[in-house]
């Protein structure tokens, strides 16, 4: 920024005050996330290239790892089912969330408060132990299934299924799906709503060009982490899914503790990594045409 | 891997950190011990002849891990002066990470017995018989690079009360779903591949209990896709006792000191000893230790007699010292796996070829089981 306005003859003269006074505050920021920039050097990025490295070189040099991976059927159905999952989960979370999130803005502050404090309650609470509590409500002889069958329901198979998968993952993960909803939505005029009403609109139709359009950014920011996250999930599919439906951490985890493989561990993270990279990608360039569709 | 920091930590400061921390943190080199003259003794160790070492003990964790310290691992502390730690669980990628790194921390090694067989020579160091007394182990059961920790079983369990007035008489019955209905536990294990599922379902499949092996892995997965609705699989000793004890299911494949603790909790299961399939945990020393003499010496210890009463008392588990007395009730008699009544209707494992196997079955099994 400041080599910027050095550059240019014109604007030198005009901003030559505030650069000036701008450029000890422009490079503390740097400084002061050296610190953190170090340990992620260190304790993340060192890591991650040791591990990338090995998926080329371990045991033998060459593409071999990645051979391996796109050549077993049952890698590729893992890795689909992965993504599916993930899939699944951003959705049910988005759709469960979304109106929810809305609740939190229109309410007063008491129902406000509570409803926050249901979303961080469990948010704060450890994964294995909400993990551990879907086992107990899920299984055959569960919660769930005594429930049911007071009124003669089931008993439904949910434990060891996609399905138990799925249920208890978008309870772990809501909390990044709601708290950036409503982030964005608290930010919105509500008065938009009205206006748009006062000028004829209907209350669906209102909501689905005024409000919606506006509440894009937190929608994908919620999707975005909530996707990712589930990709790598590990403890719930472990616990929650029949070793049927395995998601790829937990064949990586074949890969690299069971069989001491870690080229191939090191290669199916790199097909991972590079795939969710793809996605983010994907998903920033459409997220930027929806937006200069919404301001055009 | 060893190489890489070095080159690196010219850069910065906190990657030479980083090698101080990897390098660093160990003892100065092995340290001479003197054990004693004399032929070794399972379960003895010359007084306070390893002090100022220091070891690090590694197992599962648990009752299992509690009953090795009280049993045998902090009285060979106290007798020998070592300081011994306790570190678990037992993680092999922790293992190879520890000896391809020449940083070993981990001194002694309850793992599964057929990885430690596949392992020696690789990860795991063979055993000085010179300090370890193998004279009161079990027959066949010490092997170059690992002696066993505990005998237990794979067993067949089954709901006495749904059950209890025709039950399973075998793992053919296991499989017949249209006799005995019901959903069955079998082990299912992340990473994992053990004598078990494959056995069982040739057994059920016609094959005569001595000719299993080579296994048909491809003909016993063919036996267990036909009961696959009805299998239901566990991936921890936890969670295969929690399914007795919640009656989700009505049989189960399981070790025998989970199937004990479930019954003891309540669970109304009865075990059919007929075709069990004995197995066994094994204590091994890595290659690269820093002090394998004192290492061996506490393995030595381990075996004694007297230790192994208790590691049986304490766990359930059965001793691997053919002199071990342990006193238990009636119920923990009934699950001791070394009761000579129960010798005979054994399948007679072969941990050797499953050692010689084991990647190519881990590999076989984890793909059946992801469908």
């Amino acid at each position: 920024m400041v080599l910027l306005d050095e550059l240019s003859g014109t604007a030198r003269s005009a901003t030559k005050g505030r650069a000036a006074a701008r450029e000890p505050g422009g490079r503390r920021p740097a400084l002061l996330i050296l610190p953190a920039l170090i340990a992620l050097a260190v304790f993340f990025l060192y890591p991650l290239a040791v591990v990338a490295w090995s998926a080329f070189t371990d045991p033998a040099p060459g593409l071999g790892n990645f051979t391996w991976f796109f050549g077993e059927p049952g890698n590729l159905r893992t890795l689909t089912r992965t993504f599916t999952t993930a899939l699944w989960v951003t959705l049910i979370s988005l759709v469960l969330s979304y109106p929810y999130a809305y609740a939190m803005t229109v309410a007063g502050p008491r129902v406000r408060g509570v409803l926050t404090m249901l979303v961080l309650l469990p948010f704060w609470t450890s994964l294995m132990v909400r993990t551990f509590a879907w086992v107990i409500l899920l299984q055959d002889t569960g919660v769930i299934n005594q429930i049911l069958g007071a009124f003669g329901l089931g008993p439904f198979s949910l434990i060891r299924t996609q399905t138990g998968v799925i249920i208890g993952m978008v309870q772990l993960l809501m909390p990044f799906m709601v708290l950036p909803l409503y982030a964005v939505m608290s930010g919105i005029d509500q008065r938009l709503l009205p206006a748009a009403r006062s000028l004829g609109a209907r209350p669906a139709t209102a909501f689905a060009t005024v409000y919606m359009p506006l509440s894009l950014p937190g929608v994908s920011a919620g999707c975005l982490t909530v996707f990712i996250s589930a990709l790598g999930f590990y403890i719930t599919p472990a616990l929650l899914g029949s070793p049927t439906d395995a998601m790829i951490s937990q064949q990586i985890f074949t890969q690299v503790n069971g069989l001491l493989k870690w080229g191939r561990g090191g290669a199916m993270g790199v097909v991972l990594l590079g795939l969710t990279l793809a996605m983010i990608a994907l998903l920033a360039v459409s997220l930027r045409r929806a937006g200069r569709r919404v301001n055009g | 891997m060893s190489k890489l920091p070095r080159s690196v930590s010219l850069a910065a400061v906190a990657a030479s950190l980083l090698l101080a921390a990897a390098c660093g943190g160990g003892t100065a080199g092995p340290a001479k011990v003197d054990l004693g003259s004399g032929p070794a003794k399972a379960g003895t160790i010359k007084k306070d002849a390893l002090k100022g070492v220091n070891l690090t003990f590694v197992s599962y964790g648990g009752v299992y891990q509690k009953g090795q310290q009280d049993a045998a691992v902090d009285p060979f502390a106290k007798e020998s002066g070592a300081q011994v730690l306790q570190d678990g669980p037992t993680d092999y990628a922790k293992v190879k990470a520890q000896v391809d790194s020449s940083n070993v921390t981990w001194d002694v090694v309850d793992s599964d017995a057929i990885w430690s067989q596949a392992q020696c020579g690789k990860l795991l160091q063979p055993l000085d018989y010179s300090i370890i007394d193998k004279s009161k182990v079990p027959a066949g059961l010490a092997t170059q690079c690992s002696v066993p920790a505990m005998q237990y079983g794979m067993v067949f369990a089954y709901n006495a009360k749904k059950f209890g007035a025709n039950p399973p008489k075998d793992w053919k019955d296991f499989f017949d779903t249209a006799k005995f209905p019901g959903k069955r536990a079998v082990p299912g294990v992340p990473g994992d591949a053990a004598p078990g599922p494959w056995e069982a379902a040739l057994i059920a499949d016609g094959v005569a209990p001595d000719k299993l092996y080579p296994l048909d892995a491809d003909r016993a997965g063919k036996k267990l896709t036909t009961i696959r609705p009805n299998l239901v699989f566990w991936k921890t000793g936890a969670e295969s006792q929690q399914l007795l004890e919640s009656g989700e299911v009505d049989m189960a494949m399981l070790w025998s000191g989970r199937a004990y603790a479930a019954v003891k909790n309540g669970a109304s299961f009865q075990i059919q000893w007929n075709q069990w399939m004995p197995i066994m945990d094994a204590i091994s020393v890595p290659k690269g230790t820093k002090n394998p003499k004192a290492a061996m010496a506490l393995i030595n210890y381990y075996l004694g007699a007297q230790q192994q009463a208790k590691l049986t008392e304490l766990t359930s588990y059965s001793p691997v010292n053919t002199d071990a007395k342990p006193t238990l009730d009636d119920l923990g008699k009934s699950f001791l796996t070394t009761r000579p009544d129960i010798a005979s209707t054994a399948l007679p494992i072969d941990a050797k070829w499953w050692a010689d196997n084991q990647s190519a079955l881990i590999e076989k099994w984890s793909a059946w089981l992801g469908g």
